[in-house]
Parts: structure tokens; C-alpha cells; sequence
């Protein structure tokens, strides 16, 4: 009945992603295509699956984000040398828990379980959790960035 | 529930935003929709295939979707740079307008 349930939704969905007009909502109704996909890959006992396709939705909803940022018209900033070090500094503190306590090593944090058990045999719905949290952000960003497009559309045309 | 035709239906609403809609936005979430429905018919064909079988489809189908995004994105960004609109049937009076110039130099 569930699958059944989410087939629905897929279709749904997906008929929403092409008749609806405005450019953000077809592109969530594609986000809710990816999700309907993922869960119904999931409920058919394909976790791995699962998390695949919500990693690829995310892929192609930030993807969406940024064409549509590109072929918008605007001036590009400059990024200053302090900012990109700044950043490059950030990236390096992050990566030293990586390099000095191997996660890949089961007796560091987890006893006796190696880092692969737990990722995809204790973790795997904690992943896909975690997906659809990203998949999420992403959505309110682009909805946001959208709005403020409008609002400087609305400003030009003003003037 | 079958999923071949689960996938069937989301082949045919693919097919039918590629033939009707003009927005470019709308003809990759057409494409996208299609790319899905392909995939969605590996994964439940996947499920009756030995273990390496089945992975190596897998990693075919999802390998190929992304590719797919990749290039349909990458070529529209550039003919909407290129044309400045998103509209398809402008677009293709751009290209026969380019054509035409072309043939009177």
C-alpha cells in the first residue's frame, strides 16, 4: 500500500515538475521526484540505491542553482587574496581530524567496528536523513536567492 | 506494484514536456524525468541479477543519468549565453537566421 502511496506521488510530482509554470516550483516538484524515487528504492530494500539518488538529486538541484545563477546578468564580485586564504585556512583545520585520527581504523572511536560496517549497515538510514536535510537547505537557498531576483527584477522595471 | 509500469508513465510525461514545452528549464526536467524512468527500470531489473551483475548495472544507470545532467546543462547555459533567451523556438529562429547570413556571405 506504501509503494503504492509513493508511485502516486512520484507521478504526481512529476507532472507537477513539467505543467507548473514558475521556473522555482518545477524545480522543487523535481526535488520531490528525486525524494519519492529515493524512498521508494528504499522501501524496496535498495538502501544503497537510496542514497544514491538523493546524493544525485542534491547534485542536480545545486546544479540548477547555479546555471540559473549563471545565466542570470549581474556583475561577478572579486574574491579577495585574505578571503580565498581564509578559506584554504578553514579547509585545513577541518581536514587535520581526517589526518590524525584515521577513521578507517576500527579502534580509535568504535571498537569492532570498522568504519565501512558502520557507514553502511548501522548509518544508512542516518545518510539518507542526512541527504534530505541537504536537499533541503539547497531548496531554501535557491527559493530565497529567487525572491531576491524578483525583488531586483521588480526595482529595475521601476526605474 | 509494477514498476515497469510506474516507469512507463514517467517515460511518457518525459517525452511529453520534451515535445510541448519551449523553456529550456522545462526540456531538461523533461530530460531528467526521462533519465529517472530509465533508471528506475535498471534498479527493479537489477533486483533479478547476480550480485556483480547487479552492481555494475547499477553504476552504468547512474553514472550515465549524471553524465546526461551534465551535458544537457553545460549546453544550455551556452546557447542561452549565446542567444540571450530560454525560449526554444527563438532560439531555433536565432540558429536559421545565423544560417541564412551565412549563406548570403
Amino acid at each position: 500500500m506504501i509503494l503504492e502511496i509513493v508511485g502516486l506521488g512520484l507521478l504526481i510530482s512529476a507532472c507537477l515538475a513539467i505543467f507548473l509554470d514558475e521556473a522555482v516550483y518545477s524545480v522543487s516538484a523535481l526535488a520531490g521526484t528525486f525524494i519519492m524515487t529515493a524512498i521508494l528504492y528504499a522501501l524496496s530494500g535498495a538502501v544503497f540505491v537510496a542514497i544514491f539518488q538523493v546524493a544525485m538529486g542534491i547534485g542536480t538541484i545545486a546544479i540548477l542553482f547555479l546555471s540559473g545563477e549563471m545565466l542570470s546578468e549581474r556583475s561577478l564580485k572579486k574574491t579577495s587574496p585574505v578571503m580565498i586564504a581564509g578559506v584554504a585556512g578553514l579547509g585545513a583545520v577541518l581536514s587535520l581530524p581526517a589526518i590524525f585520527f584515521s577513521i578507517s581504523s576500527p579502534n580509535n572511536f568504535y571498537s569492532n567496528v570498522s568504519f565501512g560496517d558502520s557507514l553502511w549497515n548501522l548509518r544508512a538510514f542516518d545518510t539518507v536523513l542526512q541527504g534530505f536535510v541537504i536537499l533541503t537547505v539547497a531548496m531554501g537557498i535557491l527559493i530565497i536567492l529567487y525572491q531576491r531576483k524578483k525583488k531586483n527584477r521588480i526595482r529595475s522595471g521601476g526605474q | 506494484m509494477d514498476f515497469v509500469i510506474l516507469s512507463i508513465a514517467m517515460l511518457g510525461i518525459g517525452i511529453y514536456g520534451l515535445l510541448t514545452k519551449r523553456h529550456l528549464l522545462k526540456v531538461f526536467i523533461s530530460i531528467e524525468l526521462i533519465a529517472t524512468a530509465a533508471t528506475l527500470n535498471f534498479v527493479m531489473l537489477a533486483a533479478s541479477m547476480t550480485n556483480y551483475v547487479r552492481e555494475t548495472l547499477l553504476i552504468l544507470a547512474f553514472s550515465t543519468e549524471t553524465a546526461i545532467t551534465a551535458v544537457v546543462l553545460a549546453m544550455m547555459v551556452i546557447v542561452s549565453k549565446k542567444y540571450g533567451t530560454n525560449d526554444v523556438s527563438k532560439i531555433i529562429q536565432h540558429i536559421k537566421e545565423d544560417e541564412e547570413e551565412s549563406e548570403v556571405n
